[in-house]
């Protein structure tokens, strides 16, 4: 019988497992892949605080420093780079957005200011010079999202947590004793554990249905685009004060264009192919934003899928109704706070009083989905 | 034009093609990565990580090794043909020249 | 970006694309054919290059023969041709994007044929990246279209047909060979005679290249591989090792060295599955057909709906067989969009099928020598380069399966091998054999997963010319 059971080995769910684990609980974590191989191994790897959402600011700026500290408490980093960050502003319309943007994001402490596009320029230099305006922040950076999953493994068997990938669960059996976990096909014996934390991203809708709750989470299917190695082109993390950019380039010389723009998917088939339209547009906005990019050549194309709830903040505590059980996702730039998120909800399941405050997932029982 | 076989063709005209700034002889038509490779230039760029010397490799587009520049493209120098205005850069020319 | 309608789009003008366009066209069907070169032929019969001619009194090969006969049937037909474009997406519901000199343009057939052919695979060996080391393919290429020899000595190693082709077409054009190393025994080539019969022209261009080695005093090393290439000066020390039948080494302190100024290797064909693997058709995994290949029927029929291959994109058959695999798979099409009867496709369909099968004994013959063998990868010490993009050597990815990688993406993602811009057409088939050391079985490791774009291409050719107005930006995130 475990302390707790974590269903879905993104970062989110990796870190629950491992502050669990490193906090007295015996633990298991599950996943019908291998570890973070879902959004948290394939999203752009994007640190900054220009396109979280105001009010998670404050755990996307602790996250920030425990990505940059990889190495210490997880182990093994994932190239965790700081970078200024810049939102770029190419209309008058974009301008008020950035002074909008900026001014939500101080207030919840994000050391954001409005800045010239002359001084946007000695800090990148590359930029169109068509920019009218930008905000600035040196909290900001990148990570290769696609090495998570092997340092949480690493950090997960450390601390003697049961990894089970590649391990569908079907169902999950719930009391007040506590749960019983299926597995699909039977190609497993069931888990028991006292504690169940649901991790599954876009597939929570369906996992706290297993539970009997009834609870929609939207799911996002972006794009992602990768280059080449090319020549150094750029040396900050750029974004577009409508939040449709991510630019970045990688120590490697690769660069990596995103923004969510959507592609074709859903959460039954995952993300199934690039929506043309979509593509150029992406393509084109990042070759606005940086010109020396135009000439840069595309090795990559693929989608993730992100979830999104009703109000677009994260689902983070207990869930509605089931003792025991508790749910963590869905926010928005969640690997930029993944880290973070994690190590609050495991406080949370020890008894302890997290650090900051969760997100009560009863809040978004009976509440529409916006457009729905 | 030591690597030119004599007898089973009669080439196109004879052409000069710049390649890093540099007149190269060659016959209109020919791959510019053959072209390059019977002139003598059988390295075309240094690998990512260990800085090793790369050359044509497939001749066929696909292993990406024969990369040149010609203008602001990049191109598999096997997939392209010489003619008498053709510029091309080699890959660290260019990064060298750019910047 | 509205695309332009057709009724199938052929994907490579090679011996089976140009020929499945031709009876598609023929069953009246309305007819893409593309391919990135400037001519149809493919890789076996690519053309001379333009204002090249063919000099009077020197008999012209039987190939480049059969490629300008192809070539011009297909102008002849008025077959609507798209060359130089690369086709760099394709959707789900077969709509292709490609881009050429003039720009993009996309494309929207009700079925598409893809034709695409083989790359080459060689087996790494320590000095396999040196510049001067080229392909057999890669070879044959340099000597057949463009008539420029690899060196002025070659040493020419691998398996297969190529391995003589290329020697004795190396010293027909004046150059030098100096050595001949084959994985293969005697016997294993011994054991492909009676796939010659009804070929006696192929026998007896085999019997000639080899008196031709002869007569020129080219060792011919059976049961040898290279183990290692060195630059020495301004050429190559080539040193050698024997083999089992399994392609692993056997240590032989006599396994000679030569000198050459230049390469040329080859350790077969693999079949090209850009496409099949983007559309997520099931695959199987095959070695005596070249690796993996799309599950397909006999007329090229795939697991998606209005997708067929055909050639030795589908398994390697030979050229030969890959016309008569082509007109197959167009019939298929035909029938199966309605535009033929199906007492005609009977008919035409058994008079093919027969033609492909007496074809295709000599290529899969050729295939056999060609695949993989078992012991091939065994060999590759740890500190060689697997991955050119991305200089990802062999221990790194024995590190990553040490370390838990259990599939190629797991692989991919863990050690990059497969992320550079040949999107793992190099490497893959190398890397998939040797982590299928660690997780049991080719099957059990997979293939890399399909993506576009299928041939990279620039932001510049996918953007187009545009202002910021023509961004068609979708409303704000949250603030």
């Amino acid at each position: 019988m475990f302390d707790a059971i974590v269903i879905g080995g993104g970062v989110m769910g990796c870190s629950t497992a491992l502050h669990l684990a490193r906090g007295g609980m015996h633990v298991a974590i599950v996943d019908r892949g291998p570890l973070c191989r879902e959004a948290s191994g394939v999203n752009a790897g994007t640190l900054t605080l220009h396109m979280t959402r105001a009010a998670l600011v404050p755990y996307a700026m602790r996250a920030w420093e425990m990505w940059m500290d990889a190495e210490k408490w997880l182990g093994m980093g994932v190239l965790a780079t700081q970078a200024p960050g810049l939102t770029l502003a190419f209309t008058e319309a974009e301008c008020e957005l950035v002074e909008l943007r900026a001014k939500a994001r101080r207030e919840q402490g994000a050391p954001i200011e409005v800045i010239t596009p002359e001084r946007a320029r000695q800090i990148e230099p590359g930029l169109n010079h068509g920019l009218l305006k930008a905000g600035y922040c040196e909290i900001d950076g990148f990570a290769s999202a696609y090495l998570t999953g092997r340092a949480f493994g690493h950090a997960l068997k450390g601390a003697e947590v049961d990894v089970l990938e590649n391990a569908s669960v079907e169902a999950i059996d719930s009391n007040d004793a506590g749960h019983v976990v299926r597995f699909a096909g039977g190609v497993r014996e069931p888990l028991r554990a006292k504690r169940i934390v649901l991790a599954g991203g876009v597939w929570i809708e369906p996992m706290l249905a297993w539970l009997g709750v009834d609870l929609p989470i939207k799911v996002l299917v972006n794009q992602l685009i990768v280059t080449e190695r090319i020549r150094p082109v750029m040396r900050s993390v750029l974004s577009v004060a409508n939040g449709l950019l991510s630019l970045k380039q990688f120590a490697n010389g690769t660069v990596l264009i995103g923004g969510g723009w959507q592609g074709e998917g859903d959460r039954e088939r995952g993300g199934v192919e690039a929506r043309p339209q979509n593509l150029v547009g992406n393509m084109r906005l990042a070759a606005y934003a940086v010109p020396a990019l135009a000439e840069a050549r595309i090795a990559r194309i693929w989608l993730g899928l992100e979830a999104e709830t009703a109000d677009a903040l994260p689902i983070i505590g207990d869930v509605p109704g089931v003792a025991n059980a508790y749910v963590i996702g869905s926010a928005h730039s969640g690997y930029t706070s993944g880290p973070y998120m994690g190590r609050i909800m495991a406080q949370h399941i020890l008894g302890q009083t997290p650090d900051l405050p969760l997100f009560e997932p009863a809040r978004l029982v009976g509440l529409p989905m916006p457009g729905a | 034009m030591l690597l030119r076989t004599l007898h089973a063709v009669k080439r196109g005209p004879a052409v000069r093609f710049l390649v890093d700034g540099q007149a190269v002889d060659a016959f209109e038509g020919e791959s510019v990565a053959a072209a390059l490779y019977a002139a003598g230039m059988r390295e075309l760029r240094r690998s990512p990580r260990d800085g090793a010397p790369r050359g044509l490799f497939c001749m066929m587009g696909s292993c990406q090794e024969c990369l040149v520049w010609v203008g602001a493209c990049k191109v598999c120098s096997c997939q392209i043909a010489v003619g008498a205005e053709l510029e091309v850069e080699t890959l660290s020319y260019r990064e060298q020249r750019v910047g | 970006m509205s695309p332009q309608a057709t009724d199938v789009l052929v994907v490579g003008a090679g011996p089976a694309g140009a020929r499945a366009a031709l009876r598609a066209q023929a069953c009246g069907l309305d007819v893409l054919l593309v391919d990135e070169n400037h001519d149809a032929g493919g890789q076996v019969w690519r053309p001379i290059p333009p204002g090249f001619t063919h000099t009077p009194g020197s008999a012209p090969s039987a190939e480049a023969r059969d490629g300008d006969a192809l070539r011009a049937e297909v102008r002849r037909a008025g077959v609507r041709c798209l060359f130089g474009h690369k086709l760099w997406n394709v959707g789900t519901h077969l709509r292709a994007d490609l881009i050429g000199p003039e720009g993009s343009v996309s494309w929207q057939p009700r079925a598409l044929i893809a034709a695409t052919g083989t790359t080459e695979r060689v087996v790494p060996f320590p000095g396999w990246t040196l510049p001067g080391v080229i392909g057999l393919a890669a070879a044959t290429i340099l000597l057949k279209s463009q008539h420029i020899l690899p060196g002025r000595r070659t040493l020419v190693a691998g398996a297969g047909p190529l391995l003589l082709a290329v020697a004795a077409g190396i010293l027909k054009a004046g150059g030098e060979v100096a050595a001949v190393l084959d994985l293969a025994s005697r016997g294993d080539w011994l054991r492909t005679l009676p796939s010659l019969a009804g070929r006696p022209d192929l026998l007896w261009q085999g019997l000639q290249w080899q008196a031709r080695l002869r007569a020129a005093g080219v060792p011919v090393l059976y049961r040898h591989g290279i183990r290692s290439v060195e630059a020495v000066g301004s050429g190559f020390e080539v040193r050698t090792q024997r083999v089992d039948a399994s392609g692993r080494p056997i240590a032989d302190a006599a396994a000679p060295v030569f000198a050459a100024d230049a390469v040329t290797v080859g350790h077969g064909l693999v079949p090209g599955t850009d496409i099949t693997r983007l559309l997520r058709a099931r695959h199987r995994y095959a070695v005596e057909r070249g690796g993996w290949v799309a599950e397909a029927d006999a007329d090229g029929r795939t697991s998606v709906a209005g997708l067929y291959v055909a050639g030795d994109g589908a398994g390697i058959a030979g050229a030969a067989a890959a016309g008569a695999h082509g007109e197959l798979a167009a019939l298929a099409c035909a029938h199966d969009l309605g535009r033929l009867d199906a007492d005609t496709h009977s008919r035409e369909r058994a008079r093919l099928q027969s033609s492909w099968r007496s074809s295709a004994r000599f290529g899969h013959a050729m295939a056999g020598l060609m695949a993989l063998r078992d012991g091939a990868v065994a060999g590759i010490a740890p500190d060689t380069v697997v991955c050119r993009c991305e200089d990802v050597t062999r221990a790194e990815i024995d590190a990553a399966a040490h370390d838990g990688a259990r599939d190629m993406n797991q692989l991919k993602a863990w050690t990059r091998c497969g992320m550079g811009p040949c999107q793992g057409r190099s490497c893959g088939d190398l890397a998939g054999e040797l982590l299928a050391l660690h997780v049991g079985s080719r099957e059990a490791a997979g293939c890399f997963t399909g993506r576009a774009p299928l041939r990279p291409v620039s932001l510049a050719e996918v953007a187009g010319d545009y202002t910021y107005a023509d961004i068609p930006i979708p409303k704000a995130a949250p603030l």
